[in-house]
């Protein structure tokens, strides 16, 4: 793995002309190897803001919706890898997208169940088999938990997190800190308490859902490994948070944390300042790992509605652009997927180095976007979901075609759905993607 | 101004530590329980009506509900003594529900608080209810208002069999069906049958009170 070190240094450019050569992707034949560095090109173009020779790149961001549109059902795909990995081989193939989805996004169900992992529900284990995983929000961390949280947020993630995250780990809880370890006399209760046979059964578990997670990705690496040598590159190498999200997604929860906003803000400060040289780290250790510089980063809890200006800029916003320009720093390009509307935050956004970081919206006008953030970001998205699930082929693309005139400009605009898709029709979808690469020319 | 007025101040400012010392030392004063009552209910208004001018957000309507859950356990014992009771005549009856299949519940408690807060009866059914659960209750209460809610687009079409049983059984007519969630527009709204989409909570307390206001 390439150490992150090498290609920090305003290296971004580097790094997307390296993803975009295909180097180290074993293409089928010279047609294929030129075809995915055309569909890279036209990403990095739009990321770079430069007026693109071709068209607009169409990459519709589907999660599940690939499983659907093959008559498979949610559980299906996350029980059985090659079931997961032929579907995402065929969509790529027969949607023709410029980039395609990750697959291991859609996670393996037994690795879940071994862990008895609370944090998700998903097909056959609390929502319907046919449907795609659901997230479920609790209050995970308690107020009390923040110093330990500020003062040793690996600590507190390993034992006390994951203990309340998954039912196999739970006995993590009773593991002391690893600190003792530094002296001989002092690393016994460390190493009599990994003895107890309860910690002993969930770090088994934990072994046992890496050993199942590891035959899964093996036996769907090699779909993603044919997906890449056809010429279609993954639309992102990493992923990553906003710390206000992770805290309020998947440690406090929305309702307590907003709370906290009054009760004991400077603790949010301070756990999000944490936080952020881990999620850039995390962004960007993916995006090393996979040769591929585009980061995705969901944004939950600062949208409108939930919060005001001056919150968002206090609580929000510093945190989330510490993270992108730490990710920046390492040659990654943030691709942050603003879900929700942002039509009060679009200045803020536009507050980044030009032509460095992706923005896909979701309910955010368009024409406002493009307007602000015109010749700073690229941005994306737009496009109405419903449409694609309940609208006709002449709808999908009279909608892409006004979204094309109002968004695209001339140059540095990525042609998506508004949300993560989870489900959609075969007309509809292909006439989305028809008319991108048709009526989406320069 | 007036001492339950200060503490209504105490409590619009979100000053949760002075509002509830504010309410003991009332209490503790002889001060009527129902007017210290009263002062929890004008503050829970003008946070309602700020956040519908778009001052305050989430962090301020769960603070604010908090504050005031808190306080009513202080308040209650004095209420009873006073044998004052609470009350109210209510704006409507509104059912709520996530749908079939979903199981997202931030925004469906968010418009539940409000609702209740803006004086509608509601009845909050949770999350991933049944078509014939969500059709039977809201018979059993009779609602003048049903409201559904959905984050992803798989409640579309639980939605729509929401309506389409409505009308099979032929009570359509009698109640007004809302849709909300981060992906309705004014297409699923039609495609679902409803009367009205939502994709945030103000809107909706607004549209359901012009819909009591013209007795539906």
């Amino acid at each position: 793995m390439t150490d992150i070190k090498d290609i920090s240094n305003d290296k971004q450019g580097a790094f997307l002309d390296r993803w975009a050569s295909g180097e180290g992707v074993a293409f089928q034949n010279d047609g294929a190897k030129k075809a995915y560095q055309y569909r890279c090109g036209l990403i990095k173009d739009a990321v770079q803001l430069k007026k693109t020779p071709d068209r607009v790149p169409v990459v519709p961001l589907e999660i599940f919706a690939p499983v659907m549109l093959y008559g498979y059902s949610g559980k299906e795909a996350m029980y059985d890898a090659n079931i997961l990995g032929k579907i995402y081989l065929d969509f790529t193939r027969d949607y023709d997208v410029d980039a395609t989805a990750i697959a291991p996004m859609v996670m393996y169900g037994p690795a879940l169940e071994t862990l008895d992992y609370q944090l998700y529900k998903w097909p056959g284990h609390g929502v319907k088999e046919k449907l795609s995983y659901q997230f479920v929000e609790k209050e995970y961390m308690k107020a009390e938990d923040y110093d330990h949280f500020i003062s040793d947020p690996t600590d507190y993630w390993f034992r006390i997190w994951l203990s309340r995250t998954c039912g196999a780990l739970a006995p993590l809880a009773q593991v002391p800190p690893i600190y003792g370890t530094m002296e001989l006399p002092m690393a016994g209760p460390w190493l009599c308490t990994l003895g107890a046979p309860p910690v002993q059964d969930a770090f088994n578990a934990l072994l046992k859902a890496g050993r199942q997670s590891f035959e899964w990705i093996n036996t769907l690496g090699q779909y993603i490994g044919q997906i890449m040598a056809s010429g279609y590159p993954l639309y992102a190498g990493g992923a990553t948070k906003a710390p206000f999200d992770v805290l309020g997604d998947s440690f406090r929860g929305t309702t307590p944390l907003m709370m906290d906003l009054y009760r004991r803000p400077e603790k949010v400060i301070e756990a999000m300042e944490r936080l952020v040289p881990l999620m850039i780290g995390t962004g960007a250790g993916g995006a090393l790992a996979n040769n591929n510089p585009l980061v995705f980063i969901p944004l939950h809890k600062g949208a409108d509605g939930f919060m005001s200006n001056d919150q968002f800029e206090k609580f929000y916003w510093p945190s989330l652009k510490a993270v992108m320009l730490g990710l920046i720093d390492h040659g990654c390009v943030p691709c942050c997927f603003v879900e929700g509307g942002y039509n009060q935050r679009l200045e803020y956004l536009a507050d980044m180095p030009k032509g460095k970081c992706i923005y896909i919206f979701d309910r955010t006008d368009m024409a406002q976007a493009r307007k602000i953030l015109g010749g700073k970001s690229c941005i994306g998205g737009g496009f109405p979901i419903s449409l694609i699930v309940t609208g006709d082929v002449r709808q999908v693309e009279d909608e892409t075609k006004k979204l094309l005139d109002t968004a695209a400009g001339d140059g540095g605009y990525i042609l998506s759905i508004g949300c993560a898709m989870d489900e959609a029709k075969e007309d509809t979808l292909k006439a989305f993607i028809r008319t991108g690469k048709q009526y989406g020319k320069y | 101004m007036k001492d339950t007025q200060l503490l209504t101040q105490a409590i619009v400012d979100m000053e949760e530590d002075k509002a509830l010392a504010m309410t003991r030392q009332l209490l503790e004063s002889k001060t009527n329980a129902m007017d210290v009552f009263t002062a929890y209910q004008d503050a829970m208004a003008e946070v309602g009506r700020r956040f519908e001018k778009g001052i305050y957000f989430i962090p301020e309507l769960v603070m604010s509900g908090d504050m005031m859950k808190t306080a009513m356990e202080i308040i209650k014992p004095y209420l009873d003594e006073s044998g004052a009771g609470t009350v109210e005549k209510k704006t409507g009856r509104i059912l709520i529900a996530t749908v079939e299949g979903d199981i997202h519940d931030i925004g469906k408690n968010i418009i539940s608080t409000l609702m209740t807060l803006n004086g509608f009866e509601v009845r909050d059914l949770g999350v991933d209810v049944p078509i014939d659960r969500i059709i039977s209750e809201a018979k059993a209460f009779n609602a003048q208002i049903i409201g559904l809610s959905g984050l992803l687009t798989l409640a579309f079409d639980p939605m729509k069999n929401v309506v389409e049983r409505l009308e099979q059984e032929g009570s359509r007519d009698s109640v007004k069906v809302i849709i909300g969630g981060g992906q309705m527009d004014d297409q699923i709204c039609r495609y679902v049958g409803a009367d009205a989409f939502v994709t945030d909570a103000v809107a909706g307390i607004s549209l359901c009170k012009s819909w009591i206001s013209g007795s539906i």
